[in-house]
């Protein structure tokens, strides 16, 4: 007898989770072919975090109706999380941006305007600003959610269209740090590893992530790898905050915000006192550097340089629960471990001296030669779904263009110009303005038009406040590209309505080097397009308003292609074809049609398509598992260090000095405020925010407070506190929890209310080195106003 | 180990047609702690337990009356203490989706308007 509707779907379901377990259930699958509940299977790629997990879309009769996790994919083995678990009702979801809206002053409502109307009124303001003022009075200022073929035609446009290099994106928020320290320590962007060795390590070394709620399903993996082997496989947890990551941990340091420099220095201290270090990786493939000049120092010199990080003092700056005795202790773990993995995210990157947070990493794993080996890596995590992907190597940042090729470079930008055919000297030879000076200079009047996509900076930037006068401004014409109305959109001049995820085709590429396919699945609502389509129809009355040829040279290749792949196709064609041919992102063997056939796409490098079948490389750097290795080599060692930033074709250890916050407690301001994530939401909830479920798990932001404080200051659950820095104040319910160290409140960032929306707060000092600001710490006074208050949860809606 | 265990609840097939959607999940256990949280699962009408195994994996099929309702039981059964993952596999919701399209169920309904 065959299954009910209802008992199908049951059974459709636990045979599906119990195979991602390996688990063989007495089901009667044949009755599960009786029944298609999707007239197709889409896959693609969650764009909830940098992960990269694959999952397909269930469609039926032309919309989403089921997802499910793909078991085959090496990222995620079928498994999804609670932001991947409901994004399908953000396609359908009624707040969605349907039709273009103008208005010629922000004070006015917005109305609908035609696609013609839009794309007309934003060329002419943008070629009369460029007219007028120049080409520094344009900017772009993109997203690690956008796909690559988006980000890497906008910056094609902007650069090589309109003569600047004001081309930025929010990664720049997140994991500038991460670039600096990769390409100072080992030459090259990007990790050297994958997830894969999170099944061969035996100590995992987390610090400054909250893995568990930001990466949930990547935390996964640790815990199981821990639980398989709890008396082999040791996890330490190095944060201020007590998370949901510090669950599985053997050992959480907890140490004052900003001291976290002073720590690494002290665990190579014991290495070295110890002798734990790897003399023969040392010799073979590390040189120390010191200073702005990069110079070349001795190993003596190093240890001279390190004997001032001693356990003892680095206990007494670090504080919390920091003893000499456990700075020994995870060192020799760390150095002893057969494979030793290290984590972070935003709590290193998210620094005034961010770059040198990653720098003092990677030193641990040099000295040790946790490195290139199965298990071994120093690996930063992500943020967003396509940060590595389109910004880091599509040429997303001011400085950087496609295939990590640095503007400055002469040689490399004109490489640039060469392969896309326009005249040298057409991207100017300057880097543009960085995020933080990019709407500084928004504030001061000298960017007259900037477009924005997929990201909304009035919410996401730190001292956010003073940024939106800069917005605010009526000489700046502002353009939002997005699918929701956000805090951005509300700044706005000309709002257009772009395609969700699986309403367009593109590519994105995850942590750890690897591109994935998704494709269209459903058609977007009302007339929201994707942004492929937008930039080529803008670039082409640009083109005519400029009376300029090169601008129409930029999307001359895409002409009368269809939106929803055909168009994409051919620009991740020039992309890869050209743009990634010899360079470390070589990504020549990963056409569409290639990342089709497999279930998880390709790591680069991938330079032929038998190399990308095979899924690409694993190990950047070592023979045998790394083409380019083999290419570049130059002797017979199995380790070729061939990144393009050390001509010395070594690792270096850097030389980095303990330094502390850009603002540390003081009398007046006598605690750290940190920001950070919660499970339910992504970024600034404009998305997961209208998603009820998450809403309501997470209605609104919580200052979290340590008992002992709340104690002290009289104050309890639920009541309402100021929270007050130097820039401006929040009122937040409170959350009296053991998370946070004394001294030191907490504040998720997605609360888009006024009075809780903590960027308002945040300090906008940022790493001299990698321009990303240190949102992680400032200094604030807390004080009780009331008692609890009931509160709304809030959501821009236009 | 591999345990086929139905659930104490509603059980399969027992719910009315029209109540969707319904989530596939593998729940992450410590494997030392599996019987109390067994114990624990047992006790929510909602859930049916499928298998479970020595490694600490419980398979379960969640049905609610909406999504929101899956979400905060999946929340609430993250905190209980034994629990350190829970992920989905499959997700159905094409009632709730046809719900979205027709006016008839707006995710998240309680906001303020935007200043301008």
């Amino acid at each position: 007898m065959g299954l009910s509707r209802r008992e199908f779907l049951k059974t459709t379901a636990a045979l599906t989770a119990a195979a991602l377990a390996g688990i063989d259930l007495p089901l009667k699958g044949e009755d599960l072919a009786q029944a298609a509940e999707v007239d197709g299977w889409f896959r693609g790629t969650c764009r909830f975090c940098g992960v990269g997990c694959r999952v397909e879309l269930g469609v039926k009769n032309g919309r989403p109706v089921a997802i499910r996790g793909v078991p085959q994919s090496r990222t995620n083995m079928g498994y999804l999380c609670m932001k991947g678990m409901l994004f399908y009702q953000l396609m359908r979801h009624p707040d969605r941006l349907k039709r273009p809206l103008y208005r010629a002053r922000k004070t006015d409502q917005f109305r609908e305007i035609s696609w013609e109307e839009a794309l007309d009124i934003a060329a002419e303001k943008f070629a009369q600003a460029l007219k007028t003022y120049g080409p520094a009075s344009v900017a772009y200022y993109g997203s690690g959610q956008a796909l690559t073929e988006e980000t890497y035609l906008f910056q094609k446009v902007m650069r090589a269209g309109l003569r600047t290099n004001n081309v930025e994106g929010n990664p720049r928020l997140c994991m500038a740090s991460a670039v600096g320290g990769y390409i100072t320590s080992f030459g090259a962007d990007e990790p050297i590893g994958s997830y894969a060795d999170i099944e061969q390590a035996f100590c995992f070394f987390i610090i400054g992530s909250n893995m568990a709620e930001a990466h949930p399903v990547l935390f996964r993996r640790v815990m199981r790898r821990k639980l398989d082997n709890p008396d082999k496989v040791f996890v330490i947890n190095a944060d201020p905050r007590v998370s949901p990551t510090s669950r599985i941990a053997d050992i959480h340091l907890q140490f004052e915000p900003g001291t976290d420099l002073a720590l690494l220095n002290a665990m190579a201290y014991v290495i070295l006192e110890e002798k734990l270090y790897n003399e023969d990786f040392i010799k073979n493939y590390c040189a120390f550097r010191l200073g702005k000049q990069k110079k070349r120092v001795s190993f003596e010199e190093y240890k001279k340089f390190i004997a001032v990080y001693t356990p003892e003092r680095a206990a007494d700056i670090c504080k919390g629960n920091i003893t000499p005795e456990i700075i020994r202790l995870v060192a020799r773990k760390f150095a002893t471990s057969p494979a030793t993995m290290s984590f972070w995210t935003m709590g290193i990157n998210q620094r005034i001296r961010g770059v040198w947070a990653n720098n003092l990493i990677h030193n641990l794993h040099l000295l040790t030669g946790q490195l290139c080996r199965p298990g071994a890596d120093s690996f930063s995590l992500t943020g967003q779904p396509n940060a590595c992907g389109g910004v880091r190597e599509g040429g997303g940042l001011c400085h950087i263009l496609p295939g990590h090729r640095p503007v400055k470079v002469d040689k490399l930008r004109h490489q640039v110009e060469d392969l896309w055919g326009v005249p040298r000297g057409r991207i100017p030879a300057k880097p543009g303005y960085h995020t933080m000076a990019m709407f500084s200079a928004v504030n001061q009047g000298k960017i007259k038009a900037i477009w924005i996509n997929c990201t909304s900076p009035a919410q996401s930037l730190p001292n956010a406040d003073k940024y939106r006068k800069g917005l605010a401004r009526e000489d700046v014409f502002v353009v939002v590209t997005d699918i929701f109305p956000t805090k951005t959109t509300e700044l706005a001049n000309l709002v257009l309505p772009t395609a969700f995820h699986f309403e367009k085709t593109g590519v994105y590429g995850c942590t750890e080097r690897r591109s994935q396919l998704t494709v269209k699945a459903v058609d977007p609502p009302g007339e929201a397009k994707p942004e492929v389509w937008i930039v080529r129809e803008w670039a082409l009355k640009l083109a005519d308003k400029l009376k300029d040829p090169v601008v129409k040279k930029c999307v001359e290749p895409f002409l009368g292609l269809e939106e929803g792949y055909a168009l994409p196709k051919a620009i991740w064609d020039e992309y890869t074809q050209k743009l990634t041919a010899g360079r470390d992102n070589d990504l020549r063997g990963a056409p569409y049609e290639v990342l089709k056939k497999l279930p998880d796409g390709v790591q680069w490098p991938a330079p032929t398509k038998e190399w990308a079948l095979r899924g690409g490389t694993y190990k950047k750097f070592v023979r045998g598992l790394d083409p380019l290795a083999d290419i570049h080599a130059v002797d017979e060692r199995p380790y070729q260090f061939y990144g393009p930033a050390h001509k010395d074709r070594k690792l270096w250890i850097w030389l980095r000095p303990h330094k502390g916050p850009a603002e540390e407690p003081d009398a007046e301001y006598p605690f750290y405020l940190s920001t950070g994530r919660v499970i339910d939401h992504w970024h600034t909830s404009s998305m997961t925010g209208r998603i009820k479920e998450l809403m309501r798990a997470n209605p609104y932001a919580y200052v979290e407070i340590n008992p002992k404080d709340a104690k002290r200051l009289g104050i309890g659950p639920g009541d309402m506190v100021l929270v007050e820095t130097r820039r401006g104040r929040n009122i937040l319910p409170a959350k009296v929890y053991e998370g946070p160290m004394e001294k030191m409140v907490f504040v998720y960032w997605h609360d888009m209310a006024e009075e809780r929306m903590i960027n308002r707060v945040t300090k906008d000092a940022f790493d001299p080195g990698s321009k990303e600001p240190e949102f992680k710490i400032c200094a604030c006074k807390i004080r009780r106003l009331s008692g609890p208050k009931p509160l709304k949860p809030y959501i821009v809606r236009l | 180990m591999c345990v086929f265990k139905k659930g104490r609840g509603k059980g399969p097939g027992l719910l009315q047609e029209a109540n969707m959607p319904i989530g596939g999940f593998v729940i992450h256990v410590w494997p030392a702690k599996k019987p109390q949280v067994l114990k624990e699962l047992a006790r929510e009408e909602r859930l049916s337990v499928y298998a479970h195994d020595d490694k600490g994996h419980v398979v379960v099929v969640i049905e609610t009356e909406t999504s929101e309702e899956m979400a905060h039981l999946v929340r609430s059964l993250s905190l209980i203490e034994g629990i350190f993952t829970i992920n989905l596999a499959y997700l159905y919701g094409e009632d709730e989706v046809e719900k979205i399209e027709s006016g008839a169920y707006k995710p998240q309904t309680v906001f303020g308007k935007a200043f301008r």
